[in-house]
């Protein structure tokens, strides 16, 4: 973690209280994004999301599967991440994990819904390919190669950015066959369908530092929260999932609070991701 | 299976004496003291550099006199075909080990006692020869963070298949079962620091493989000093204005 000074402490803590933060922020205003996609050849999907000293990779990987008996109408998604020791030293060895996990589990809550797969901001029906046999799972994998704070914000817009550049292969199913037979597939390999992505939730964190909350903080800023609230909105204004990190408990109106600037974060972020995304991919094509 | 057609080309077209393309950048993990990508074709490797710095884990403090390095070298999820789970399998321990060797017969390590390096190694993407591309990737780092070294470390490996020495195999090249050098040398003082092999090579042909790989170090070596020169240039420039 930073060591920083006591004199620095009071500095960023003074710094968020006047709305003017050690980088000259706003509270609200989020460092410079930088999205780029194609980057893991061999994958369905992949990109990078850079914000500010920030900087995380996301892959999408589809393998065929078989749906879970409990939800055979559905197919499965997985999200992994991946701390990599070059973004901090004491992510060497086993160190990461902990934190490798607690990211893994705050981006499935915020991407995949409940335990019955309602309300999932990836669309778990569309990658079914036969009710009760075959299906597409997909595997999201994150890696962070160097942090400098709000590490969901851009492990969430990383693999929205994947998602929106995967390509799954369309598949044939063999007509007819017995209910206890597994169907023969065709996997084209010309043909590929673009993923719907446009459900795909964008995750808002906001920091709470002294007596207000911020958008995406840096390391320094994280060192002095009180306690963070991660919240994932879609498109339509819905809220998809919610996690509060942090040891201090907040007052149940300030949570209420921030949920409505969070909705009013998204908004502008989700546009300006969106169009990052269509830049990005314009410039795969060309090149 | 034919891995060079009769017109003498490989699989993706090259000549038995041609690498692929090589791809290095300076400075890529903003909070690192160095860092650098290395691509070779669709092999990607990451490395970071920390230190010299104070020795956090005391117990592994052998030798007051001379700087230790530490290596760790792990490999994304999404780097193979297919998706690996376990991080810390042998293979990259001996890995790290090796790179860690390498690493240190390079730097002047008497120069910073009392002090630790830590060299980072992420594998992007692993296409065959990760182990040449992580040692290239770590000089650039180790570079880049000023760290005092007797020459840059270059590492590349050559092959033989269907009685041609090939060089820089690919991950197909490299599953085929031939023979695999991987040679490191520290290129300005001409000596080997690393020397690798598997399978079995008939005396005359390792001499060729052996020279084949070595001639690779060198051009990479060129390919690595300009990289830093374009860097040192940019710096220079930037201080400039």
């Amino acid at each position: 973690m930073v060591g920083i000074s006591l004199g620095e402490q009071h500095f960023i803590k003074g710094g968020i209280a006047q709305d003017l933060r050690t980088d000259g922020r706003k509270r609200l205003t989020y460092r410079p994004i930088y999205v780029e996609t194609g980057v893991i050849a061999h994958a369905n999907g992949s990109a990078r999301v850079k914000i500010g000293g920030t900087d995380v990779i996301a892959s999408v990987k589809a393998e065929i599967g078989r749906p879970s008996s409990l939800q055979p109408d559905k197919g499965k998604v997985a999200v992994f991440i991946d701390c990599s020791p070059t973004a901090e030293p004491t992510f060497g060895g086993r160190g990461g994990e902990e934190l490798s996990s607690e990211l893994a589990l705050a981006l499935q809550r915020c991407l995949l819904g409940g335990k019955s797969g309602a309300g999932a901001g990836i669309n778990l029906s569309s990658l079914l390919i036969k009710e009760g046999k075959v299906c597409w799972d997909l595997y999201i994998d994150g890696l962070v190669i160097s942090s400098d704070g709000n590490l969901l914000d851009a492990l969430g817009a990383a693999i929205k950015a994947a998602l929106t550049n995967t390509a799954i292969p369309k598949v044939n199913v063999s007509a007819e066959m017995a209910d206890d037979e597994q169907p023969e597939i065709d996997i084209s390999d010309e043909e590929y369908l673009q993923f719907d992505t446009s459900s795909v939730p964008v995750i808002v964190t906001l920091t709470k530092v002294g007596t207000h909350y911020i958008v995406d903080a840096t390391a320094e800023e994280e060192s002095q929260m009180s306690s963070a609230v991660s919240i994932s909105v879609n498109r339509v204004g819905h809220i998809c999932g919610l996690t509060k990190r942090g040891g201090s408990g907040l007052d149940p109106s300030v949570i209420l609070d921030m949920i409505s600037v969070a909705k009013h974060v998204t908004e502008t972020l989700m546009n300006k991701l969106d169009s990052d995304i269509s830049a990005a991919e314009a410039r795969e094509e060309e090149s | 299976m034919e891995y060079v057609n009769p017109e003498g080309l490989r699989l993706d077209g090259r000549r038995f004496n041609e690498m692929r393309q090589i791809v290095a950048e300076i400075g890529v993990v903003s909070k690192a003291d160095g860092s650098a990508v290395f691509e070779m074709g669709n092999t990607k490797v990451i490395a970071a550099v920390y230190g010299p710095r104070e020795i956090q884990n005391k117990s592994l403090q052998k030798n007051n006199d001379h700087a230790l390095v530490l290596c760790e070298y792990s490999m994304a999820h999404f780097s193979t075909g297919d998706r690996r789970r376990q991080k810390n399998d042998r293979r990259s321990t001996e890995l790290s080990l090796v790179i860690r060797q390498t690493m240190e017969a390079c730097i002047l390590t008497e120069l910073m006692p009392h002090s630790q390096i830590d060299i980072f190694l992420q594998v992007l993407q692993a296409d065959g020869g990760t182990r040449s591309a992580c040692i290239n990737a770590a000089t650039l780092a180790l570079a880049d963070a000023g760290i005092p070294m007797r020459d840059l470390a270059v590492s590349c490996s050559a092959g033989y298949l269907n009685s041609t020495p090939l060089l820089d195999l690919n991950y197909v090249e490299d599953s085929a079962g031939g023979a695999d050098v991987t040679v490191g040398v520290l290129p300005k003082l001409d000596k080997v620091t690393l020397l690798q092999m598997d399978a079995k090579l008939p005396m005359e042909t390792f001499e060729t493989v052996f020279a084949l790989a070595t001639e690779g170090c060198k051009a990479i070596a060129e390919r690595i000093r300009e990289v830093l020169e374009e860097n040192t240039k940019q710096l220079e420039y930037r201080r400039a204005a």
